[in-house]
């Protein structure tokens, strides 16, 4: 019985904490309750990951569609990674949220959105997959909207509209999948089996395509990522911080459940389906590095960046070979650690210094040296410079893409790549130059140490240490994503 | 973790060191100049133990698999031994002795500057050390970056400029590298630098192949300052604090050089296409070097120029051995040799212009001269640097050039015997002898006018009352400037044997013969190149160079052109301005495309409504259509101005003015100046009374906020499309 508990204890506990947080008036309990539930949570998580049952049936829909949690691989990779972002994101927004107003309805979507995250990773079939990311959707809107501005109204808005476009495309391969799958159940190698749509290969490789471009809206995938450089910068830094490094892998999931869980990469390689997709991941990667580049707004230019970034791993994920997917699961990670310390830095400049365009940040790590060392060593990571966990990653993604053989793409997307991290080095180093070199007849005289405390510092110091020792270490992420990589191809 | 735990150490023990000198720095400043003197003497005395034990015959390997994923390993033979020492030389005489003193007047940030160059002194060890690509490349990056804050470290503008181009440099340079071992890792499955040796002998379609090794090269011949990736280096050497310009020039480029060598002669062993192409990039990096340290007034910049040059000797050194093949023997003792003096002669002198500098705070030939006069320390060790780089024999660098000259002549005597074309080579050779020439003109020009000439008189008088150079900055002088003369005169023993150490790296079983670095053809080989760079300095750069002024004094010219500058020509408009311009405009339309499309929906949708409200003039058709056609086009529209209005009216106000934008502005002022016209000529009695500018400015407005509308009704539409489908799939479930 406490294996079944313990699966739904972390989807459950989060929404309780939530609730209960909303309605605590002093600051510190309230802080208190939001912090030790998030460390529990991402415990829980844990402990669900090594020792919870793998299957769990919620409620039966109908009689073939069951609402059901299966905890595989790739399940526990999202679970624990999505736990242990909002557990420090969450410590971290402690100081940020001071402040801002109304922090506890903040605080209520935020634990609820953990829930309803872990639920999404739990999934086993594609119906509850498909329940709880329009939760997911809606749950996280109050996030952007939080500040309450025209511009966040409107930003909230796009979200919100961009998303239910994206999962109603998504819903739209539900149909079929429904109808000529085997099962809707995430099985690895996938549900389509040639008698189950005989004579409806093509419909499926539209619906396959549409639910691709459908998930690839929340990962931030040209021509929908939209969204993505508006609803960003409005968002407060701790909420930008999961949008970015969280949110978006959601749609990451979405794709790797419908090709490899579903689709299955044999029906999708060599296929126009894969050309197209990596098409667009490619675009993606080339136009947000640029965007970025182009880009003068801190916070913006760190979402243009996501767009580009989550779309390195829809690159690894698209070249459909074992070296490649192991390079998007390891990017998942080193992104999401990353850009939440790139997000959280951002915020703590802003709230600081009120600063929040790049040309304004000269000398800021004179004033703020250790986030700004954080900031760098991450920046590192995301341009892929050795031995930070980037450069693992890229380097898996590149050989996967140099695995595809005789077609174009197989130097074409290598190149994409590392044009897009030397863009990468040119628009988050000069901040990081900036801040510590800001020139010979810089006022040194004025200057104010404006180093936040240590609850907000504490989590960016642990993320830019892991994105580091991820680096070095990577081999137990590498061993494990080539277990789900041997069970899928 | 196994093998050796000494050359982790070689480079791991530095990185610590020098967080814990930063730290040690922030309580005193005194404790963290000794902390830094120890870590760089322990680097030394591990090196040499290290040293020691190669010359011993022993040899030493580490492996950490999985670190960074594809393992590090590092290993330790003759030219890495060697090297390894040369590194710790050269970092303990510039920040162990030289360094203290040159910064007595520079008070900011110099823990900053000592973080950086240990754990640059580390980084540098790893890529020395290393014995795989991957462990190289590593090594390469953190190197790349850390030694950035040696270049900015002044961060006065041309520092800032300098050093942005260095990282550009190195960034792109690293990129492309990594594409390259991304393409070698594929195609031949290692990157153990000796199994790619044999791997890619058993590879019969070399074609692939060149790709790869272009593509690996590139970065590396980056940071050795080859042309046309030289932009970097006559901008940053000059700006970095002395000490660190003497790493810059003297071991940084040595990394690049290493890389180079890998290509060399473990991708593309004896390959003789692979030669050509090194062999021209080399002439051309050898002249060009030297042409721009002729030109210059600046001490450091042209001891930065001349380090081009060099570099440019040790690629034709490379070129020729690949293109002899087994008869590289002399071409590869020459480039390895060349290396090695090129190192330490340029400890010597880039310290010595650090002397100069930390005195005076300038570098202009004009302001310095006369500065070395009544400096014995000085002068010796900038004498021994001269005749060591201008190949004066009993120096190091006689020996080395002659055994790159000599094996040029040997190909051209090969070339002649088979009949092959050997014409091209000949140039080359001549090339190689006039370039020594200007080599020697340009450093007579900076002894001359440091050393012999005087300054107008009171400048002299305060140049003489500066005291000599205090005592550990002297040492490091007087023990680098020894070194020279020593390897000169012993070459036979010691530059021979470091050669026969170093040999193995290429690959090369060293000459076939016993040699003498002394025979009359390299005497006569070094006495013609002195002749001609006499020549040079007699007639160009007293006579070209240097202009009389009216007092009857001469002073040194910078003729120059500035704008021949293949960074402000080429590269700076190219990936500041055009490329990112046209990619921004390309991605601009593609970020907006989703948006756009919305909008021309929105419009042909409303559009399509109209028509058919338009369409269905008979009666009966009149009424559906035109109770669908104004669902579809206001319906929606009067909800979402509803629900717009309603829920968030209240937080934006209209504005009240109407400002329109630049191009209705335009039209506007066109239309108001036709309408004044025509109220004065054609329309006297009926004048146009409208004001355009304000029409357009708010048909402006008008527009953007009906398409806004319609973007929303279009979203609130698929929003209903989502409900819609929501309840088919509600009763495809049932």
């Amino acid at each position: 019985m406490w294996q079944y508990i313990v699966l739904l204890l972390p989807v459950i506990l989060p929404v309780a904490a939530g609730l209960i947080a909303w309605k605590i008036q002093r600051r510190e309990a309230r802080n208190t309750l939001v912090g030790v539930s998030l460390v529990a949570n991402a415990l829980l998580v844990l402990l669900a990951v090594l020792f919870g049952r793998e299957e769990l049936v919620l409620w039966q829909l109908t009689e073939t569609v069951p609402i059901y949690f299966h905890v595989d691989g790739i399940a526990r990779l999202f679970a624990l990674l999505i736990s242990c972002m909002w557990a420090m994101v969450g410590i971290y927004s402690f100081e940020y949220m001071r402040h801002e107003e109304n922090e506890n309805r903040f605080y209520l979507f935020y634990l609820i959105s953990l829930g309803v995250l872990i639920g999404l990773s739990f999934s086993g079939n594609l119906v509850t997959m498909y329940m709880f990311y329009e939760l997911m959707t809606l749950m996280t809107l109050p996030l952007v909207l939080h500040e309450m501005t025209k511009e966040a109204v409107a930003a909230g808005i796009k979200y919100l509209l961009y998303s239910v476009f994206g999962a109603s495309m998504a819903l739209f391969g539900i149909f079929f999948f429904f109808r000529y799958g085997a099962s809707i159940a995430f099985t690895p190698g996938g549900v389509l089996t040639p008698e189950s749509m005989a004579g409806h290969e093509k419909l499926m490789q539209w619906a396959v395509f549409a639910m691709i471009v459908g998930f690839g809206v929340k990962a931030g995938m040209f021509p929908l990522h939209g969204w993505l450089p508006t609803a960003h910068p409005v968002a407060p830094a701790p909420a930008s911080a999961v949008l970015s490094g969280v949110i978006t892998k959601a749609g990451v999931l979405g794709v790797i459940r419908v090709v490899y869980y579903l689709a299955g990469a044999e029906f999708i390689r060599g296929t126009w389906i894969q050309i197209a997709w990596m098409t667009l991941a490619l675009c993606t990667v080339f136009m947000g590095s640029m965007l970025a580049y182009r880009e003068g707004l801190l916070k913006k230019r760190l979402a243009y960046s996501t767009v580009s970034q989550v779309s390195y791993i829809m690159t690894g994920l698209s070249t459909l070979n074992p070296m490649g997917f192991v390079g998007a699961l390891l990017h998942i990670v080193c992104h999401s650690v990353i850009k939440n310390t790139l997000f959280m830095s951002a915020g703590a400049i802003i709230c600081k210094t009120g600063k929040t365009r790049v040309d304004e940040l000269r000398g800021i790590g004179k004033q703020m040296p250790a986030v700004i060392w954080c900031f760098t060593i991450v920046s590192a990571a995301l341009i892929g410079i050795p031995p930070t966990c980037g450069f693992v990653s890229k380097w898996y993604l590149a050989g996967g893409a140099l695995n595809l053989g005789e077609t174009a793409f197989s130097w074409i997307a290598p190149c994409v790549l590392l044009v897009s991290a030397i863009l990468t080095a040119g628009y988050l180093l000069p901040i990081t130059i900036g801040g510590f070199f800001p020139g010979h007849d810089f006022d040194y005289a004025s200057l104010e140490k404006k180093e936040p405390g240590a609850v907000m510092l504490a989590p960016l110091i642990l993320l830019a240490a892991a994105a580091l020792l991820i680096g070095v270490f990577p081999g137990f992420l590498i061993r494990f994503a080539e277990g789900i990589a041997a069970l899928l191809m | 973790m196994r093998g050796n735990m000494i050359l982790p150490l070689m480079a791991f023990l530095p990185m610590a060191g020098a967080i814990a000198c930063y730290l040690i720095g922030r309580i005193s400043k005194g404790a963290r100049n000794v902390a830094v003197f120890a870590v760089c003497a322990v680097d030394l005395a591990m090196a040499a133990g290290l040293f020691a034990a190669v010359v011993g015959g022993r040899s030493a390997e580490f492996c950490w698999d999985g670190f960074c994923g594809m393992g590090l390993h590092l290993k330790l033979d003759g030219f890495r031994a060697v090297y390894a020492l040369i590194a710790g030389l050269m970092w303990f005489m510039t920040h162990g002795l030289f360094a203290p003193v040159y910064f007595e007047s520079h008070y900011r940030n110099r823990n900053r500057y000592y973080l950086f160059t240990l754990l640059t002194l580390g980084a540098t060890n790893g890529v020395f050390l290393s014995a795989s690509l991957y462990t190289t490349f590593i090594f390469f990056e953190i190197m790349s970056l850390t030694s950035y804050a040696w270049v900015a470290h002044d961060e006065k503008e041309a520092a800032m400029r300098a050093a942005q181009t260095y990282l550009a440099v190195a960034i792109i340079g690293g990129m492309v590298t990594l594409m390259g071992l991304f393409m070698l890792y594929h195609r031949v499955g290692t990157l153990e630098i000796d199994e790619i040796y044999i791997a890619c002998g058993k590879v019969t379609d070399k074609g692939p192949l060149y790709l790869v090794a272009a593509l690996i090269a590139i970065g590396f011949a980056a940071k050795a300052g080859a042309y046309p990736l030289h932009i970097w280096l006559p901008k940053a050497h000059p700006v970095a604090p002395a000490p660190a310009s003497a790493l810059l020039s003297g071991i940084l480029t040595k990394t690049g050089v290493f890389g180079l060598l890998v290509v060399s002669a473990d991708i593309l062993p004896a390959d003789a296409a692979w030669g050509r192409a090194v062999l021209i990039f080399g002439v051309i990096t050898m002249f060009v070097g030297a042409l721009l340290a002729l030109f210059s007034v600046d001490l450091k910049r042209t001891l930065a120029c001349s380090s081009m040059s060099q570099i440019g000797f040790i690629l034709v050194g490379i070129a020729m051995s690949n293109l002899l093949g087994h008869h590289g023997g002399l071409a590869a003792h020459g480039a390895l040799l060349h290396m090695v003096n090129h190192s330490l002669i340029k400890l010597v002198l880039f310290m010595a212009a650090g002397a100069v500098y930390m005195r005076l705070h300038k570098l202009n030939l004009n302001e310095i001269r006369g500065f070395g006069r009544g400096k014995p320390v000085l002068h010796f060790a900038f004498l021994m640097g001269y005749l060591g780089i201008i190949g004066m024999p009993l120096w190091n660098g006689f020996v080395s050039k002659s055994l790159i000259h000599e094996s040029i002549l040997e190909y051209v005597e090969i070339l002649r015997e088979s009949g092959g074309a050997w014409i091209p080579y000949k140039v080359v050779e001549m090339l190689f002898l006039f370039t020594g020439g200007m080599t020697a003109a340009y450093m007579i020009k900076l002894y001359v006018a440091i050393f012999w000439e005087k300054n107008d008189p009171e400048t002299q008088k305060r140049f003489d009352a500066m005291g000599k150079t205090p005592f550990p900055a002297a040492l490091a002088l007087g023990l680098s400037g020894l070194i020279l003369p020593v390897l000169g005169v012993f070459s036979n023993r010691l530059m021979q044997g470091v050669a026969g150490l170093m040999q193995g790296f290429m690959r090369s079983e060293g000459p076939k013969e016993v040699l003498n670095y002394f025979s009359r053809a390299n005497l006569i080989g070094a006495a013609e190149s002195l002749l001609i760079g006499a020549a040079l300095y007699v007639f160009v750069v007293r006579g070209l160079l240097t202009q009389r002024q009216k007092d009857g004094r001469r002073v040194y010219v910078d003729r120059w052109p500035t704008w021949l500058d293949l960074e402000g020509l080429v590269y700076r408009p190219l990936l500041e301005r055009v490329l990112p311009t046209c990619f921004g405009m390309i991605c601009e339309v593609l970020n907006h495309l989703a948006d756009w499309a919305t909008a021309l929906l929105g419009t042909c949708g409303t559009a399509l409504a109209r028509l058919m409200d338009n369409l269905f003039n008979a009666k009966a058709f009149n009424a559906v259509g035109t109770f669908f056609a104004r669902i579809m086009d206001e319906g929606i529209d009067t909800l979402v101005l509803g629900l717009w209005h309603g829920v968030f009216g209240r937080r934006h106000k209209r504005e009240a003015a109407t400002v329109g934008n630049r191009f209705t502005y335009a039209c506007g002022r066109l239309f108001d100046r036709i309408a004044a016209f025509l109220n004065r000529t054609l329309r006297r009695k009926h004048p146009i009374e409208a004001n355009f500018v304000a029409a357009f400015a708010a048909g402006w407005d008008e527009m953007r906020a009906n398409l806004r509308r319609i973007s929303w009704s279009v979203s609130f539409g698929l929003l209903l499309m989502c409900v819609g489908l929501y309840i088919v799939f509600a009763y495809l479930l049932m």
